[in-house]
Protein backbone atom coordinates (compact mmCIF):
# COMPACT_ATOMS: atom_id res chain seq x y z
CA UNK A 1 0.00 0.00 0.00
CA UNK A 2 2.77 2.36 1.01
CA UNK A 3 4.75 1.63 -2.15
CA UNK A 4 1.64 1.86 -4.28
CA UNK A 5 0.74 5.28 -2.96
CA UNK A 6 4.25 6.49 -3.75
CA UNK A 7 4.23 5.02 -7.25
CA UNK A 8 0.67 6.09 -7.92
CA UNK A 9 1.43 9.74 -8.83
CA UNK A 10 4.26 8.59 -11.10
CA UNK A 11 1.83 6.29 -12.88
CA UNK A 12 -0.58 9.19 -13.16
CA UNK A 13 2.15 11.32 -14.72
CA UNK A 14 2.84 8.59 -17.27
CA UNK A 15 -0.85 8.38 -18.04
CA UNK A 16 -1.33 12.12 -18.28
CA UNK A 17 1.71 12.65 -20.47
CA UNK A 18 2.21 9.51 -22.59
CA UNK A 19 -1.17 7.81 -22.76
CA UNK A 20 -2.91 11.03 -23.64
CA UNK A 21 -0.74 11.57 -26.75
CA UNK A 22 -2.84 9.41 -29.08
CA UNK A 23 -5.93 10.99 -27.55
CA UNK A 24 -4.57 14.46 -28.19
CA UNK A 25 -3.54 13.64 -31.75
CA UNK A 26 -7.01 12.28 -32.32
CA UNK A 27 -8.57 15.32 -30.72
CA UNK A 28 -6.44 17.65 -32.80
CA UNK A 29 -7.44 15.99 -36.04
CA UNK A 30 -11.09 15.61 -35.16
CA UNK A 31 -11.55 19.12 -33.77
CA UNK A 32 -9.69 20.56 -36.76
CA UNK A 33 -11.97 18.63 -39.07
CA UNK A 34 -15.14 19.70 -37.33
CA UNK A 35 -14.03 23.33 -37.27
CA UNK A 36 -13.37 23.13 -41.00
CA UNK A 37 -16.66 21.33 -41.75
CA UNK A 38 -15.00 17.99 -42.39
CA UNK A 39 -15.32 14.65 -40.64
CA UNK A 40 -11.73 13.81 -39.81
CA UNK A 41 -10.19 10.37 -39.40
CA UNK A 42 -12.96 7.81 -39.25
CA UNK A 43 -11.82 4.85 -41.32
CA UNK A 44 -9.19 3.04 -39.26
CA UNK A 45 -10.77 0.20 -37.37
CA UNK A 46 -10.11 -3.07 -35.64
CA UNK A 47 -12.79 -5.53 -36.75
CA UNK A 48 -15.21 -2.69 -37.48
CA UNK A 49 -14.61 -0.95 -34.13
CA UNK A 50 -13.52 2.56 -34.95
CA UNK A 51 -14.07 4.19 -31.54
CA UNK A 52 -14.75 7.43 -33.33
CA UNK A 53 -11.34 7.32 -35.01
CA UNK A 54 -9.10 6.80 -31.97
CA UNK A 55 -7.58 3.81 -33.77
CA UNK A 56 -6.04 6.18 -36.32
CA UNK A 57 -3.28 7.68 -34.12
CA UNK A 58 -2.35 4.17 -32.97
CA UNK A 59 -1.90 3.16 -36.60
CA UNK A 60 0.14 6.32 -37.17
CA UNK A 61 2.35 5.42 -34.23
CA UNK A 62 2.91 1.92 -35.60
CA UNK A 63 3.93 3.44 -38.90
CA UNK A 64 6.47 5.74 -37.27
CA UNK A 65 7.94 2.95 -35.16
CA UNK A 66 8.51 0.65 -38.12
CA UNK A 67 9.89 3.27 -40.45
CA UNK A 68 13.52 3.23 -41.49
CA UNK A 69 15.91 5.17 -39.27
CA UNK A 70 17.51 7.43 -41.81
CA UNK A 71 20.58 9.58 -41.13
CA UNK A 72 21.29 12.22 -43.77
CA UNK A 73 24.90 11.97 -44.92
CA UNK A 74 25.68 15.67 -44.55
CA UNK A 75 25.19 15.74 -40.81
CA UNK A 76 28.48 16.17 -38.97
CA UNK A 77 27.43 16.52 -35.34
CA UNK A 78 25.61 13.26 -35.06
CA UNK A 79 25.62 13.34 -31.28
CA UNK A 80 23.72 16.63 -31.11
CA UNK A 81 21.53 15.56 -33.97
CA UNK A 82 20.33 12.55 -31.98
CA UNK A 83 20.33 14.37 -28.65
CA UNK A 84 17.99 17.16 -29.80
CA UNK A 85 14.69 15.26 -30.03
CA UNK A 86 15.53 13.66 -26.69
CA UNK A 87 15.87 17.08 -25.07
CA UNK A 88 12.54 18.25 -26.47
CA UNK A 89 10.80 15.10 -25.33
CA UNK A 90 12.55 14.89 -21.98
CA UNK A 91 12.00 18.53 -21.09
CA UNK A 92 8.31 18.30 -21.94
CA UNK A 93 7.97 15.14 -19.88
CA UNK A 94 9.93 16.40 -16.87
CA UNK A 95 8.01 19.66 -16.71
CA UNK A 96 4.92 17.60 -16.05
CA UNK A 97 6.02 15.88 -12.88
CA UNK A 98 5.49 18.66 -10.35
CA UNK A 99 1.78 19.04 -11.03
CA UNK A 100 -0.45 18.00 -8.12
CA UNK A 101 -3.24 15.70 -9.28
CA UNK A 102 -5.20 15.67 -6.05
CA UNK A 103 -5.09 17.04 -2.54
CA UNK A 104 -2.69 15.51 0.00
CA UNK A 105 -4.16 12.33 1.38
CA UNK A 106 -3.61 10.70 4.76
CA UNK A 107 -3.77 6.90 4.85
CA UNK A 108 -2.66 4.77 7.82
CA UNK A 109 -1.04 7.81 9.40
CA UNK A 110 1.11 8.67 6.36
CA UNK A 111 0.48 11.80 4.35
CA UNK A 112 1.01 11.29 0.65
CA UNK A 113 1.40 14.02 -1.91
CA UNK A 114 -0.30 13.14 -5.16
CA UNK A 115 2.59 14.67 -7.08
CA UNK A 116 5.17 12.64 -8.97
CA UNK A 117 7.97 14.83 -7.61
CA UNK A 118 6.69 16.17 -4.29
CA UNK A 119 9.00 19.19 -4.05
CA UNK A 120 8.12 22.63 -2.85
CA UNK A 121 9.76 24.29 -5.85
CA UNK A 122 6.68 23.69 -7.95
CA UNK A 123 6.28 26.49 -10.41
CA UNK A 124 10.01 27.28 -10.53
CA UNK A 125 10.69 23.73 -11.65
CA UNK A 126 8.19 24.14 -14.46
CA UNK A 127 9.71 27.44 -15.60
CA UNK A 128 13.21 25.98 -15.46
CA UNK A 129 12.54 22.71 -17.24
CA UNK A 130 9.92 23.75 -19.77
CA UNK A 131 12.19 26.40 -21.24
CA UNK A 132 14.90 23.76 -21.73
CA UNK A 133 12.78 22.35 -24.56
CA UNK A 134 13.77 25.29 -26.73
CA UNK A 135 17.41 24.18 -26.48
CA UNK A 136 16.36 20.95 -28.14
CA UNK A 137 14.90 22.92 -31.02
CA UNK A 138 17.95 25.15 -31.32
CA UNK A 139 20.36 22.21 -31.24
CA UNK A 140 18.23 20.35 -33.76
CA UNK A 141 18.27 23.34 -36.08
CA UNK A 142 22.00 23.78 -35.73
CA UNK A 143 23.00 20.15 -36.16
CA UNK A 144 20.61 19.57 -39.06
CA UNK A 145 23.03 21.72 -41.02
CA UNK A 146 20.71 23.29 -43.51
CA UNK A 147 19.40 26.81 -43.96
CA UNK A 148 15.78 26.18 -43.21
CA UNK A 149 16.56 24.40 -39.97
CA UNK A 150 18.89 27.16 -38.82
CA UNK A 151 16.29 29.77 -39.66
CA UNK A 152 13.82 27.80 -37.58
CA UNK A 153 16.29 27.61 -34.71
CA UNK A 154 16.89 31.36 -34.95
CA UNK A 155 13.19 32.02 -34.87
CA UNK A 156 12.88 29.78 -31.83
CA UNK A 157 15.59 31.71 -30.00
CA UNK A 158 14.11 35.06 -30.97
CA UNK A 159 10.79 33.82 -29.71
CA UNK A 160 12.14 32.51 -26.44
CA UNK A 161 13.69 35.84 -25.48
CA UNK A 162 10.41 37.60 -26.16
CA UNK A 163 8.01 35.58 -24.08
CA UNK A 164 10.01 34.04 -21.23
CA UNK A 165 10.36 37.33 -19.35
CA UNK A 166 6.68 38.12 -19.60
CA UNK A 167 5.92 34.60 -18.41
CA UNK A 168 8.22 34.94 -15.42
CA UNK A 169 6.72 38.30 -14.50
CA UNK A 170 3.19 36.95 -14.80
CA UNK A 171 4.16 34.14 -12.46
CA UNK A 172 5.56 36.66 -9.97
CA UNK A 173 2.07 38.18 -9.67
CA UNK A 174 0.74 34.77 -8.78
CA UNK A 175 3.50 34.24 -6.23
CA UNK A 176 2.54 37.54 -4.56
CA UNK A 177 -1.13 36.57 -4.56
CA UNK A 178 -0.69 33.08 -3.16
CA UNK A 179 2.41 33.84 -1.09
CA UNK A 180 3.93 30.49 -2.03
CA UNK A 181 5.77 28.77 -4.85
CA UNK A 182 4.43 25.33 -4.08
CA UNK A 183 1.79 24.36 -6.60
CA UNK A 184 -0.19 22.36 -4.08
CA UNK A 185 -0.48 25.33 -1.71
CA UNK A 186 -1.66 27.43 -4.63
CA UNK A 187 -4.35 24.93 -5.53
CA UNK A 188 -5.47 24.63 -1.92
CA UNK A 189 -5.81 28.42 -1.83
CA UNK A 190 -7.97 28.25 -4.93
CA UNK A 191 -10.43 25.97 -3.18
CA UNK A 192 -11.63 28.90 -1.04
CA UNK A 193 -14.54 31.11 -1.99
CA UNK A 194 -14.24 34.80 -2.80
CA UNK A 195 -17.00 36.90 -1.15
CA UNK A 196 -18.61 33.61 -0.25
CA UNK A 197 -19.84 32.61 -3.71
CA UNK A 198 -17.13 32.88 -6.41
CA UNK A 199 -14.43 30.20 -6.47
CA UNK A 200 -11.12 32.01 -5.79
CA UNK A 201 -9.51 30.73 -8.96
CA UNK A 202 -6.36 32.36 -10.26
CA UNK A 203 -8.09 33.74 -13.31
CA UNK A 204 -10.49 35.65 -11.06
CA UNK A 205 -7.84 36.86 -8.62
CA UNK A 206 -5.37 37.84 -11.37
CA UNK A 207 -7.17 38.18 -14.70
CA UNK A 208 -4.42 40.15 -16.42
CA UNK A 209 -1.55 37.98 -15.24
CA UNK A 210 -3.69 34.98 -16.13
CA UNK A 211 -4.15 36.21 -19.68
CA UNK A 212 -0.43 36.95 -20.05
CA UNK A 213 0.44 33.53 -18.66
CA UNK A 214 -1.91 31.79 -21.08
CA UNK A 215 -0.48 33.70 -24.06
CA UNK A 216 3.11 32.96 -23.04
CA UNK A 217 2.28 29.33 -22.32
CA UNK A 218 1.03 29.06 -25.90
CA UNK A 219 4.35 30.49 -27.03
CA UNK A 220 6.22 28.06 -24.78
CA UNK A 221 4.66 25.07 -26.52
CA UNK A 222 5.56 26.37 -30.00
CA UNK A 223 2.03 25.91 -31.15
CA UNK A 224 -0.03 28.17 -33.38
CA UNK A 225 -0.24 31.14 -33.36
CA UNK A 226 3.34 31.02 -32.07
CA UNK A 227 4.68 28.28 -34.33
CA UNK A 228 7.02 30.52 -36.26
CA UNK A 229 10.00 28.18 -35.50
CA UNK A 230 8.15 25.43 -37.34
CA UNK A 231 6.56 27.56 -40.06
CA UNK A 232 5.97 24.73 -42.50
CA UNK A 233 4.56 27.07 -45.14
CA UNK A 234 7.66 29.28 -45.14
CA UNK A 235 10.67 27.27 -44.04
CA UNK A 236 9.55 23.72 -44.82
CA UNK A 237 9.36 22.24 -41.33
CA UNK A 238 12.44 24.00 -40.01
CA UNK A 239 14.00 22.13 -37.14
CA UNK A 240 12.52 18.75 -37.94
CA UNK A 241 13.14 18.85 -41.69
CA UNK A 242 15.97 16.35 -41.42
CA UNK A 243 14.33 14.04 -38.92
CA UNK A 244 12.47 10.90 -39.79
CA UNK A 245 10.82 7.91 -38.16
CA UNK A 246 11.12 7.71 -34.37
CA UNK A 247 13.33 10.81 -34.12
CA UNK A 248 10.57 12.83 -35.70
CA UNK A 249 8.03 11.07 -33.53
CA UNK A 250 9.93 12.21 -30.44
CA UNK A 251 9.57 15.83 -31.56
CA UNK A 252 5.97 15.22 -32.35
CA UNK A 253 5.20 13.58 -29.03
CA UNK A 254 7.25 16.22 -27.23
CA UNK A 255 5.00 18.88 -28.70
CA UNK A 256 1.90 17.15 -27.42
CA UNK A 257 3.34 16.46 -23.99
CA UNK A 258 4.41 20.10 -23.78
CA UNK A 259 0.88 21.07 -24.68
CA UNK A 260 -0.50 18.79 -21.98
CA UNK A 261 2.03 20.07 -19.45
CA UNK A 262 1.20 23.68 -20.25
CA UNK A 263 -2.48 22.90 -19.92
CA UNK A 264 -1.83 21.24 -16.59
CA UNK A 265 0.11 24.25 -15.31
CA UNK A 266 -2.48 26.70 -16.64
CA UNK A 267 -5.21 24.70 -14.95
CA UNK A 268 -3.19 24.51 -11.73
CA UNK A 269 -2.42 28.21 -11.62
CA UNK A 270 -5.57 29.70 -13.10
CA UNK A 271 -8.47 27.29 -13.02
CA UNK A 272 -8.32 25.80 -9.58
CA UNK A 273 -6.22 22.73 -10.36
CA UNK A 274 -7.92 19.62 -9.11
CA UNK A 275 -10.54 21.57 -7.15
CA UNK A 276 -14.15 20.97 -8.05
CA UNK A 277 -15.81 24.41 -7.95
CA UNK A 278 -17.52 25.13 -4.57
CA UNK A 279 -16.41 21.74 -3.23
CA UNK A 280 -13.00 21.79 -1.63
CA UNK A 281 -11.65 18.80 0.22
CA UNK A 282 -13.13 19.66 3.62
CA UNK A 283 -16.58 20.41 2.21
CA UNK A 284 -16.55 17.14 0.32
CA UNK A 285 -15.58 15.25 3.48
CA UNK A 286 -18.52 16.76 5.31
CA UNK A 287 -21.05 16.08 2.60
CA UNK A 288 -19.70 12.87 1.12
CA UNK A 289 -23.18 11.31 0.94
CA UNK A 290 -24.54 14.27 -1.02
CA UNK A 291 -21.62 13.96 -3.43
CA UNK A 292 -22.41 10.29 -3.95
CA UNK A 293 -26.08 11.06 -4.59
CA UNK A 294 -25.09 13.76 -7.10
CA UNK A 295 -22.92 11.18 -8.88
CA UNK A 296 -25.81 8.73 -8.75
CA UNK A 297 -27.91 11.20 -10.73
CA UNK A 298 -25.26 12.73 -12.99
CA UNK A 299 -23.57 9.61 -14.35
CA UNK A 300 -26.69 8.01 -15.91
CA UNK A 301 -27.83 11.37 -17.26
CA UNK A 302 -24.50 12.04 -18.95
CA UNK A 303 -24.26 8.50 -20.31
CA UNK A 304 -27.79 8.75 -21.67
CA UNK A 305 -26.94 12.00 -23.40
CA UNK A 306 -23.82 10.44 -24.87
CA UNK A 307 -25.66 7.34 -26.09
CA UNK A 308 -28.32 9.45 -27.77
CA UNK A 309 -25.69 11.59 -29.44
CA UNK A 310 -23.84 8.49 -30.60
CA UNK A 311 -26.95 6.83 -32.00
CA UNK A 312 -27.81 9.97 -33.89
CA UNK A 313 -24.37 10.64 -35.32
CA UNK A 314 -22.65 7.26 -35.61
CA UNK A 315 -25.23 5.62 -37.82
CA UNK A 316 -24.67 7.34 -41.14
CA UNK A 317 -23.17 4.17 -42.57
CA UNK A 318 -24.81 0.78 -42.06
CA UNK A 319 -21.57 -1.00 -41.21
CA UNK A 320 -21.16 1.22 -38.16
CA UNK A 321 -24.47 0.27 -36.59
CA UNK A 322 -22.89 -2.77 -34.95
CA UNK A 323 -20.31 -0.61 -33.22
CA UNK A 324 -23.00 1.73 -31.93
CA UNK A 325 -24.93 -1.25 -30.58
CA UNK A 326 -21.93 -2.71 -28.76
CA UNK A 327 -20.95 0.66 -27.33
CA UNK A 328 -24.49 1.24 -26.10
CA UNK A 329 -24.54 -2.13 -24.34
CA UNK A 330 -21.10 -1.57 -22.85
CA UNK A 331 -21.95 1.86 -21.49
CA UNK A 332 -25.25 0.64 -20.09
CA UNK A 333 -23.56 -2.26 -18.30
CA UNK A 334 -20.92 0.09 -16.93
CA UNK A 335 -23.53 2.54 -15.66
CA UNK A 336 -25.52 -0.23 -14.00
CA UNK A 337 -22.41 -1.62 -12.24
CA UNK A 338 -21.38 1.86 -11.19
CA UNK A 339 -24.83 2.67 -9.83
CA UNK A 340 -25.05 -0.52 -7.81
CA UNK A 341 -21.57 0.16 -6.44
CA UNK A 342 -22.70 3.65 -5.39
CA UNK A 343 -25.84 2.23 -3.77
CA UNK A 344 -23.70 -0.22 -1.86
CA UNK A 345 -21.44 2.60 -0.67
CA UNK A 346 -24.41 4.73 0.33
CA UNK A 347 -26.07 1.95 2.28
CA UNK A 348 -22.92 0.78 4.07
CA UNK A 349 -21.58 4.25 4.76
CA UNK A 350 -18.00 5.37 4.24
CA UNK A 351 -15.17 5.50 6.70
CA UNK A 352 -12.99 8.61 6.72
CA UNK A 353 -10.20 6.92 4.77
CA UNK A 354 -12.57 5.44 2.22
CA UNK A 355 -14.08 8.82 1.59
CA UNK A 356 -10.57 10.32 1.25
CA UNK A 357 -9.81 7.82 -1.50
CA UNK A 358 -13.13 8.60 -3.17
CA UNK A 359 -12.41 12.32 -3.01
CA UNK A 360 -8.96 11.75 -4.43
CA UNK A 361 -10.42 9.90 -7.41
CA UNK A 362 -12.98 12.64 -7.98
CA UNK A 363 -10.28 15.29 -7.82
CA UNK A 364 -8.08 13.42 -10.30
CA UNK A 365 -11.04 13.13 -12.64
CA UNK A 366 -11.83 16.80 -12.27
CA UNK A 367 -8.20 17.63 -12.99
CA UNK A 368 -8.17 15.38 -16.06
CA UNK A 369 -11.37 16.97 -17.29
CA UNK A 370 -9.98 20.48 -16.90
CA UNK A 371 -6.70 19.56 -18.59
CA UNK A 372 -8.57 18.04 -21.52
CA UNK A 373 -10.71 21.16 -21.78
CA UNK A 374 -7.59 23.30 -21.81
CA UNK A 375 -6.05 21.05 -24.46
CA UNK A 376 -9.18 21.59 -26.46
CA UNK A 377 -8.62 25.34 -26.17
CA UNK A 378 -5.07 24.84 -27.45
CA UNK A 379 -6.38 22.96 -30.48
CA UNK A 380 -9.21 25.41 -30.97
CA UNK A 381 -6.82 28.36 -30.97
CA UNK A 382 -4.49 26.58 -33.38
CA UNK A 383 -7.23 26.14 -35.94
CA UNK A 384 -8.53 29.67 -35.52
CA UNK A 385 -5.52 31.95 -35.78
CA UNK A 386 -2.87 32.45 -38.40
CA UNK A 387 0.78 32.45 -37.42
CA UNK A 388 2.50 35.52 -35.95
CA UNK A 389 5.47 36.87 -37.83
CA UNK A 390 8.55 36.64 -35.61
CA UNK A 391 8.92 40.41 -35.28
CA UNK A 392 5.28 40.57 -34.28
CA UNK A 393 6.01 38.07 -31.52
CA UNK A 394 8.84 40.28 -30.28
CA UNK A 395 6.61 43.33 -30.48
CA UNK A 396 3.93 41.53 -28.50
CA UNK A 397 6.40 40.22 -25.96
CA UNK A 398 8.54 43.27 -25.32
CA UNK A 399 6.17 46.18 -25.92
CA UNK A 400 2.87 44.81 -24.68
CA UNK A 401 3.18 41.81 -22.39
CA UNK A 402 6.23 42.86 -20.33
CA UNK A 403 4.96 46.39 -19.45
CA UNK A 404 1.54 44.97 -18.65
CA UNK A 405 3.04 42.26 -16.47
CA UNK A 406 5.22 44.81 -14.65
CA UNK A 407 2.24 47.09 -14.03
CA UNK A 408 0.29 44.13 -12.79
CA UNK A 409 3.01 43.20 -10.29
CA UNK A 410 3.12 46.81 -9.13
CA UNK A 411 -0.61 47.03 -8.47
CA UNK A 412 -0.78 43.57 -6.94
CA UNK A 413 2.03 44.46 -4.54
CA UNK A 414 0.37 47.75 -3.58
CA UNK A 415 -2.91 45.97 -3.01
CA UNK A 416 -1.32 43.27 -0.90
CA UNK A 417 0.51 45.83 1.26
CA UNK A 418 -2.56 48.04 1.67
CA UNK A 419 -4.79 45.10 2.48
CA UNK A 420 -2.14 44.19 5.07
CA UNK A 421 -2.18 40.51 4.30
CA UNK B 1 -8.24 63.86 -60.89
CA UNK B 2 -10.19 63.19 -57.78
CA UNK B 3 -8.24 61.57 -55.01
CA UNK B 4 -9.93 58.57 -53.52
CA UNK B 5 -9.32 58.33 -49.81
CA UNK B 6 -9.17 54.73 -48.72
CA UNK B 7 -10.20 54.28 -45.10
CA UNK B 8 -7.43 52.80 -42.97
CA UNK B 9 -8.38 50.28 -40.34
CA UNK B 10 -6.55 48.98 -37.35
CA UNK B 11 -5.55 52.18 -35.59
CA UNK B 12 -8.16 52.50 -32.89
CA UNK B 13 -7.40 51.17 -29.44
CA UNK B 14 -10.13 48.59 -29.76
CA UNK B 15 -8.63 47.20 -32.93
CA UNK B 16 -5.09 47.42 -31.64
CA UNK B 17 -5.84 45.42 -28.52
CA UNK B 18 -6.77 42.45 -30.76
CA UNK B 19 -9.03 41.14 -28.00
CA UNK B 20 -12.29 41.69 -29.89
CA UNK B 21 -10.94 40.21 -33.09
CA UNK B 22 -9.62 37.23 -31.14
CA UNK B 23 -12.99 36.70 -29.46
CA UNK B 24 -14.85 37.04 -32.77
CA UNK B 25 -12.59 34.48 -34.45
CA UNK B 26 -12.85 32.02 -31.60
CA UNK B 27 -16.63 32.41 -31.59
CA UNK B 28 -16.87 31.62 -35.27
CA UNK B 29 -14.79 28.45 -35.09
CA UNK B 30 -16.57 27.30 -31.94
CA UNK B 31 -19.92 27.76 -33.68
CA UNK B 32 -18.75 25.61 -36.58
CA UNK B 33 -17.44 23.01 -34.14
CA UNK B 34 -20.58 22.77 -32.02
CA UNK B 35 -23.03 22.68 -34.94
CA UNK B 36 -21.01 19.97 -36.65
CA UNK B 37 -20.53 18.00 -33.43
CA UNK B 38 -24.18 18.05 -32.46
CA UNK B 39 -25.31 16.96 -35.91
CA UNK B 40 -22.71 15.42 -38.20
CA UNK B 41 -25.23 15.28 -41.02
CA UNK B 42 -24.68 18.98 -41.72
CA UNK B 43 -21.10 18.26 -42.79
CA UNK B 44 -21.03 18.49 -46.57
CA UNK B 45 -18.23 15.96 -47.16
CA UNK B 46 -19.29 12.66 -48.74
CA UNK B 47 -18.10 9.24 -47.62
CA UNK B 48 -16.06 8.92 -50.78
CA UNK B 49 -15.59 5.36 -51.98
CA UNK B 50 -19.09 4.39 -50.90
CA UNK B 51 -20.77 7.58 -52.03
CA UNK B 52 -19.56 8.81 -55.41
CA UNK B 53 -19.60 12.53 -56.05
CA UNK B 54 -22.76 13.68 -57.78
CA UNK B 55 -21.69 17.20 -58.67
CA UNK B 56 -19.34 16.69 -61.62
CA UNK B 57 -20.07 19.58 -63.98
CA UNK B 58 -20.06 19.33 -67.76
CA UNK B 59 -16.83 21.34 -67.89
CA UNK B 60 -15.01 18.88 -65.64
CA UNK B 61 -11.83 17.56 -67.24
CA UNK B 62 -11.76 13.84 -66.65
CA UNK B 63 -10.24 10.99 -68.63
CA UNK B 64 -9.90 11.63 -72.37
CA UNK B 65 -11.94 10.02 -75.10
CA UNK B 66 -11.75 9.97 -78.89
CA UNK B 67 -15.08 10.81 -80.49
CA UNK B 68 -16.57 9.04 -83.48
CA UNK B 69 -18.21 10.22 -86.65
CA UNK B 70 -21.86 9.52 -87.42
CA UNK B 71 -20.80 6.35 -89.23
CA UNK B 72 -18.99 5.14 -86.09
CA UNK B 73 -15.46 5.62 -87.42
CA UNK B 74 -12.77 7.58 -85.69
CA UNK B 75 -13.12 11.33 -86.08
CA UNK B 76 -9.46 12.14 -85.54
CA UNK B 77 -7.53 13.09 -88.68
CA UNK B 78 -4.07 12.70 -87.13
CA UNK B 79 -3.18 16.34 -87.56
CA UNK B 80 -0.93 16.35 -84.47
CA UNK B 81 -2.43 19.62 -83.22
CA UNK B 82 -3.16 18.14 -79.80
CA UNK B 83 0.27 16.57 -79.50
CA UNK B 84 1.81 19.96 -80.36
CA UNK B 85 -0.33 21.84 -77.89
CA UNK B 86 0.22 19.38 -75.09
CA UNK B 87 2.50 20.97 -72.49
CA UNK B 88 3.58 17.65 -71.04
CA UNK B 89 4.17 16.04 -74.43
CA UNK B 90 2.31 12.93 -73.47
CA UNK B 91 0.25 12.33 -76.62
CA UNK B 92 1.83 9.87 -79.01
CA UNK B 93 0.28 9.64 -82.49
CA UNK B 94 1.29 7.63 -85.50
CA UNK B 95 -0.54 8.58 -88.68
CA UNK B 96 -1.54 6.40 -91.62
CA UNK B 97 -3.43 6.90 -94.83
CA UNK B 98 -7.13 6.37 -94.61
CA UNK B 99 -8.42 4.05 -97.28
CA UNK B 100 -12.16 3.94 -96.71
CA UNK B 101 -12.71 7.26 -98.45
CA UNK B 102 -14.17 9.10 -95.50
CA UNK B 103 -11.07 11.17 -95.00
CA UNK B 104 -7.44 11.24 -96.02
CA UNK B 105 -5.62 10.46 -92.79
CA UNK B 106 -6.31 8.65 -89.57
CA UNK B 107 -4.25 7.73 -86.54
CA UNK B 108 -2.69 4.30 -86.59
CA UNK B 109 -1.92 4.55 -82.91
CA UNK B 110 -3.05 7.22 -80.52
CA UNK B 111 -1.93 6.88 -76.93
CA UNK B 112 -1.84 9.21 -73.95
CA UNK B 113 0.46 8.69 -71.00
CA UNK B 114 -1.84 9.54 -68.11
CA UNK B 115 1.02 9.65 -65.62
CA UNK B 116 2.47 12.61 -67.47
CA UNK B 117 -0.82 14.25 -68.40
CA UNK B 118 -1.72 17.19 -66.21
CA UNK B 119 -5.35 17.28 -67.36
CA UNK B 120 -5.03 20.83 -68.63
CA UNK B 121 -7.44 20.36 -71.50
CA UNK B 122 -5.24 22.04 -74.09
CA UNK B 123 -5.53 19.03 -76.38
CA UNK B 124 -9.30 19.42 -76.40
CA UNK B 125 -9.02 23.10 -77.25
CA UNK B 126 -6.43 22.47 -79.95
CA UNK B 127 -8.31 19.83 -81.85
CA UNK B 128 -9.87 21.26 -85.02
CA UNK B 129 -12.33 18.40 -85.50
CA UNK B 130 -13.68 17.92 -81.97
CA UNK B 131 -12.06 14.50 -82.05
CA UNK B 132 -10.69 14.49 -78.51
CA UNK B 133 -12.71 15.34 -75.44
CA UNK B 134 -12.34 14.98 -71.70
CA UNK B 135 -15.98 14.56 -70.74
CA UNK B 136 -15.99 10.94 -69.56
CA UNK B 137 -16.47 12.10 -65.97
CA UNK B 138 -13.84 9.55 -64.91
CA UNK B 139 -11.61 11.16 -62.30
CA UNK B 140 -10.08 8.16 -60.62
CA UNK B 141 -7.70 6.20 -62.80
CA UNK B 142 -6.10 3.17 -61.23
CA UNK B 143 -3.52 0.76 -62.55
CA UNK B 144 -0.86 -1.51 -61.12
CA UNK B 145 2.01 -0.77 -63.50
CA UNK B 146 3.27 2.29 -65.32
CA UNK B 147 2.57 0.74 -68.69
CA UNK B 148 -1.10 0.35 -67.90
CA UNK B 149 -1.39 4.10 -67.48
CA UNK B 150 -0.67 4.59 -71.17
CA UNK B 151 -4.15 4.40 -72.72
CA UNK B 152 -4.29 3.48 -76.39
CA UNK B 153 -6.61 4.28 -79.25
CA UNK B 154 -9.02 1.40 -78.65
CA UNK B 155 -9.44 2.33 -75.00
CA UNK B 156 -9.94 5.99 -75.84
CA UNK B 157 -12.52 5.15 -78.48
CA UNK B 158 -14.41 2.83 -76.16
CA UNK B 159 -15.39 5.58 -73.72
CA UNK B 160 -18.53 7.58 -74.18
CA UNK B 161 -19.06 11.06 -72.83
CA UNK B 162 -21.47 11.36 -69.94
CA UNK B 163 -22.68 14.67 -71.29
CA UNK B 164 -24.38 15.14 -74.65
CA UNK B 165 -22.48 15.65 -77.84
CA UNK B 166 -23.53 19.28 -77.95
CA UNK B 167 -21.43 19.92 -74.83
CA UNK B 168 -18.15 20.38 -76.56
CA UNK B 169 -15.41 22.76 -75.65
CA UNK B 170 -14.24 22.85 -79.26
CA UNK B 171 -17.44 23.50 -81.14
S1 LIG C 1 -4.89 17.35 -70.97
FE1 LIG C 1 -3.09 18.65 -71.31
S2 LIG C 1 -1.40 17.37 -70.61
FE2 LIG C 1 -3.13 16.00 -70.86
S3 LIG C 1 -2.93 15.19 -72.91
FE3 LIG C 1 -4.23 17.00 -73.04
S4 LIG C 1 -2.87 18.67 -73.52
FE4 LIG C 1 -1.60 16.98 -72.79
S1 LIG D 1 -7.23 14.44 -81.76
FE1 LIG D 1 -7.69 16.27 -82.90
S2 LIG D 1 -5.87 17.51 -82.76
FE2 LIG D 1 -5.28 15.50 -82.08
S3 LIG D 1 -4.48 14.55 -83.97
FE3 LIG D 1 -6.65 13.98 -83.82
S4 LIG D 1 -7.69 15.54 -85.04
FE4 LIG D 1 -5.64 16.35 -84.61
Amino acid sequence: MHLFMILFPIMLTLIFSLVTIPLLVWMERRVAALIQNRLGPNRCNIKGMRLGGIIQPIADMMKLIFKEEFYPAHIKQKFYYILAPGIVFGAAFLSFIVVPYADDITLDGFTYHIQALPIELGILWFVAIASLGVYGIIIAGWSSHNKYSILGALRASSQVISYEIAMGLAIVSFLITYDSISLNTMVQAQGELLFGFIPAWGIIMQPLAGLIFIVTAFAETNRAPFDAPEGESEIVAAYHTEYSAMKFALFFMGEYIAMSASSAIIVTLLFGGYQIPFLNTQVMHQHINLVLIALLILVPLLSMGFIRWMQKNNSCDLSHRRETKYATILITVFVICFESFLFYLLSSGLSYEQSSVGIMILQILSFAFKVMLMNFVFVWVRWTFPRFRYDQIQHLGWKILIPLALLNIFFTAIFVILAGV
Amino acid sequence: MAVKVVPRYGNTLKEKSYIWAVVAGMKLTLKNFTTNLSDTSCIPTCEYPETQPSDITDRYRGLHLLTKRDDDTVRCVACFMCATACPSECIFIEAQERTDGVDEKEPKTFSIDLLECIFCGYCVEACPCDAIRMDTGIFSIIAATREEFIVDKEKLLSHTGIFGKENSLAQ
